[in-house]
């Protein structure tokens, strides 16, 4: 199964973040891709990523409405998002990155 | 439930009147001051639509949430409303809004409140879950839909 790392953050950190990660879950389960969701939000960031983790992974998602730093995903195909377009249509995004992956 | 000590009977409206998105704004914070929650009414919208400018709340699925950490509500408080005729949000899929939470967060807010929240905020994006708000017609109904949220996976 393929993995895909993912970051979700936005300006309040009180939903889009969570919606963002929820909305990447689901659409994980529903493609058959094991999904490993990191939100920094007003909580603050849970379920951090592993760095065996980003190593295995296919690629990066990241959702989000303000920047994050990305160079713990140096060499990693990365697909930058916001979190709107993943709460829309996170299949698509996943779908993507695959694309590319496969490219 | 941790839930339910943010979302109360006396902050929802099952029936607004509302026609557009700055009076959907209005009539639920007035709701929530009318309910004693809020310290200064006219600052605490202008926090909302502050934060509604940066990008729309209008999530799709028929759901908006719009939000703002603020100084001028005095706990962390949620005001639930629905409305029957739907209002244009800006949504992002284009469709009419039905369902609102006006979700106010003091700038000190307690972490419980922010989990409860995020589980929130995850519930919204299953059908099943949107579907049982939607249909829920009366205040009590909307608590027990609610009321769930703290279970893992309800609806997932």
């Amino acid at each position: 199964m393929h993995k895909i790392v993912c970051v979700t953050a936005c300006p309040t950190g009180i939903a889009h973040t969570y919606m963002a990660a929820e909305s990447l879950d689901k659409a994980g389960k529903s493609l058959g891709v094991h999904m490993i969701v990191e939100t920094n939000g007003a909580i603050g960031v849970e379920n951090k990523l592993k760095e065996v983790d980003i190593k295995s992974s296919v690629g990066v998602i990241i959702a989000s409405d303000i920047s994050i730093d990305k160079t713990r995903f140096k060499d990693k195909i990365i697909i930058e998002t916001t979190t709107s377009e993943a709460i829309k249509d996170s299949k698509k995004l996943i779908n993507q990155l695959l694309d590319q992956v496969k490219g | 439930m941790e839930i339910l000590k943010i979302i109360k009977k006396e902050y929802m409206n099952l029936d607004l009147q509302a026609q557009t998105k700055n009076q959907v704004i209005d009539e639920l914070a007035t709701l929530l001051d009318q309910a004693g929650a809020v310290i200064d009414l006219d600052k605490l919208i202008k926090d909302i639509k502050i934060r509604e400018s940066l990008s729309t709340t209008g999530i799709g699925f028929k759901i908006a949430i719009p939000h703002a950490k603020s100084k001028y509500i005095k706990e962390p408080t949620i005001a639930f409303g629905k409305s029957k005729e739907g209002i244009d949000y800006d949504s992002m899929d284009g469709r009419d809004a039905k369902l609102f939470f006006l979700i106010c967060m003091p700038e000190d807010g307690g972490n419980m409140h922010l989990k409860a929240l995020a589980k929130l905020s995850r519930n919204l994006i299953h059908e099943s879950f949107r579907n049982a708000l939607e249909n829920a017609n009366t205040k009590e109904e909307v608590l027990e839909v609610l009321k769930d949220i703290d279970k893992e996976d309800q609806y997932a």
